[in-house]
């Protein structure tokens, strides 16, 4: 299921910036002669290069040994050739092969090292995988769950397609999907193993079959080009600095034909009384400090833009607010402590924020569950839907 | 070409999934068969895997080495035949081509370094040797950085099968 427009072919390129060399693609010659112009192109830029040179492989899906030994032997040469140089090169644990391959240049020179990019590519998420916080995320699902389940209709999804969600976090979206609307193929994609490991135990647990979570880069997929009639990515383009990167993966890996649905949220607009002005001055701070971790927790509107500017056409746009009148309030309550505890605890901790400064921003979030739990009371959650069609 | 699936092996109590062969003449017509042929198995047997791409990417490198290495050295005249079979986390790849003794004598000693005590260090010395890296390089890393057990068994009418055993879904994990 490896892309075939990645595994076609090879390709390199050197950003002087950054010092690093890319290798894309797919990497079986015959011939170690075959590598004779990506080798003289490496020599070319660690040539101009001081300190340390970086080689990113995390693109690269496939090399056999006759690619490694011409390209490691080369890297080899390099950093024994230069006393000053050092070499850095960058794998990528979706690509299953790469990382114990390139492993071994670690034993050869001391001037090599080997790491796996991986923790740096959802900014919040280390925030979101500790602590206790997959429960939330499954209330989280089942109070949006009971006002998506009729949009996602609305957006064209429909029994028997093909599905993909990406980012799928612990996967209980990716079960409500199977057992309501029963795709023909559904694929749940996240970069998260702890969340995956999860998602396959209460898919066993629960006996829903049919379901295929693998382990992904949303930003560089290695799932092939047009093959999915409906693609969902809920919650994830506030989390990632880089949105459009996702979004372009969404458009290659849909049909023509085929919508991207998405759901964002703007924080800001968190409400609830009584205690309104505490609770809106808190998730106002909400929003700055997810930008000081480069992420927007205010994205929710912008979705028609970003869907727009993805080229995607026939946009459908609409919001929905989970309150504390969706069920228990009790469940609402919980997911703002888990907020409560994972921006204020951790985030703003990290962000360096003084005790009072945090003590105050505490504050907003149990005037949020005061009115969630208030007999009388409001408190509301909203969230964004668009989706697009892809053009064909 | 030609492609069966499920069914026994007369020899192997591991249940086939695939089976495809074709004339080894016509498979070293063309380098690229190695790739395509790994790619596409790899793809037929990912499906209803713990994680089907990362499985998909491993086992198409394993099965790559392996074609690649019975491109190189192999006899005259047969049929290639591969069987991939699989129970539970076990996997089973099947060449099988003709090969006069001199080169089953090269994949006798090739899997000899496989199984040495020094196997790691055999390897890493094949890596990054200044000479055009050894035929049996493939053998060697699917031993020593994948763990597969590799075997040989000599056939009737000049030919051999080369047996990997790979568990790739635990290392996955």
């Amino acid at each position: 299921m490896i892309a075939d427009s990645i595994s076609q072919g090879f390709q390199w390129n050197f950003n002087e910036n950054d010092q690093e060399f890319s290798l894309h693609g797919s990497l079986r010659p015959q011939r170690s002669e075959e590598m004779n112009s990506c080798i003289s192109a490496l020599e070319n830029s660690v040539s101009g290069v001081s300190g340390r040179f970086y080689v990113n492989v995390r693109r690269l899906v496939r090399m056999n040994n006759v690619a490694f030994h011409a390209f490691a032997g080369k890297i080899l040469d390099l950093v024994r050739g230069r006393s000053d140089l050092k070499v850095h090169v960058t794998t990528s644990s979706v690509v299953g092969w790469a990382t114990r391959k390139f492993a071994v240049l670690e034993t050869m020179s001391e001037n090599i090292t080997v790491g796996e990019y991986d923790n740096e590519f959802y900014p919040g998420q280390t925030f979101l995988e500790e602590g206790g916080f997959i429960p939330i995320l499954r209330t989280q699902t089942k109070l949006t769950w009971r006002h998506e389940r009729a949009i996602l209709q609305r957006h064209g999804l429909e029994p028997g397609l093909q599905v993909a969600d990406i980012c799928c976090g612990i996967g209980d979206f990716a079960v409500l999907l199977q057992k309501e609307f029963q795709p023909d193929r559904l694929v749940a994609l996240d970069h998260s193993r702890s969340s995956l490991d999860y998602a396959r135990k209460v898919a066993t647990d629960f006996g829903i079959r049919g379901i295929d979570y693998v382990f992904g880069d949303a930003s560089e997929m290695l799932l092939e080009s047009d093959q999915f009639d409906f693609v969902t990515c809920r919650h994830s383009l506030q989390v990632f600095d880089r949105p459009e990167l996702i979004l372009q993966e969404l458009l290659r890996i849909c049909k023509p034909g085929g919508r991207i649905y998405i759901t964002n949220e703007k924080n800001s607009h968190c409400l609830g009384e009584p205690r309104s002005e505490s609770i809106q001055r808190t998730y106002n701070e909400v929003a700055r400090l997810w930008a000081h971790f480069n992420m927007d927790i205010e994205l929710g509107p912008k979705s028609r833009r970003y869907l727009i500017d993805a080229g995607l056409e026939d946009i459908q746009m609409e919001s929905f607010m989970v309150t504390n009148l969706d069920g228990d309030p009790q469940d609402f309550a919980d997911i703002i402590q888990s907020w409560e505890d994972v921006y204020a605890g951790k985030m703003a901790v990290e962000r360096g924020d003084s005790e009072e400064q945090i003590r105050e921003f505490r504050q907003g979030f149990q005037d949020h569950i005061f009115a969630a739990k208030h007999p009388r009371g409001y408190a509301g959650w909203p969230i964004w839907v668009a989706s697009g069609r892809k053009p064909k | 070409m030609q492609a069966t699936s499920e069914g026994m092996s007369l020899n192997s109590d591991v249940p086939q999934m695939l089976h495809m062969d074709l004339d080894i003449k016509d498979f070293c017509s063309d380098w690229a068969h190695c790739d395509l042929m790994s790619g596409y198995l790899a793809r037929m047997v990912s499906h209803n895997r713990l994680d089907s791409l990362l499985f998909s990417n491993l086992y198409s490198s394993a099965l790559n080495e392996l074609l690649e290495t019975v491109f190189r050295v192999h006899g005259e005249d047969g049929k290639l035949e591969c069987a991939v079979r699989r129970q539970g986390n076990h996997d089973r790849i099947e060449l099988t081509f003709p090969a006069d003794q001199p080169t089953f004598e090269t994949y006798r000693q090739a899997i000899e370094k496989v199984q040495a005590s020094d196997a790691e260090a055999l390897y890493l010395e094949a890596l990054f040797t200044e000479d055009e890296p050894d035929a049996g390089l493939g053998l060697l890393e699917l031993g020593v950085d994948y763990g597969a057990r590799l075997t040989i068994d000599r056939l009737e009418n000049g030919r051999m099968c080369l047996v990997a055993e790979l568990a790739l879904e635990d290392e996955t994990e």
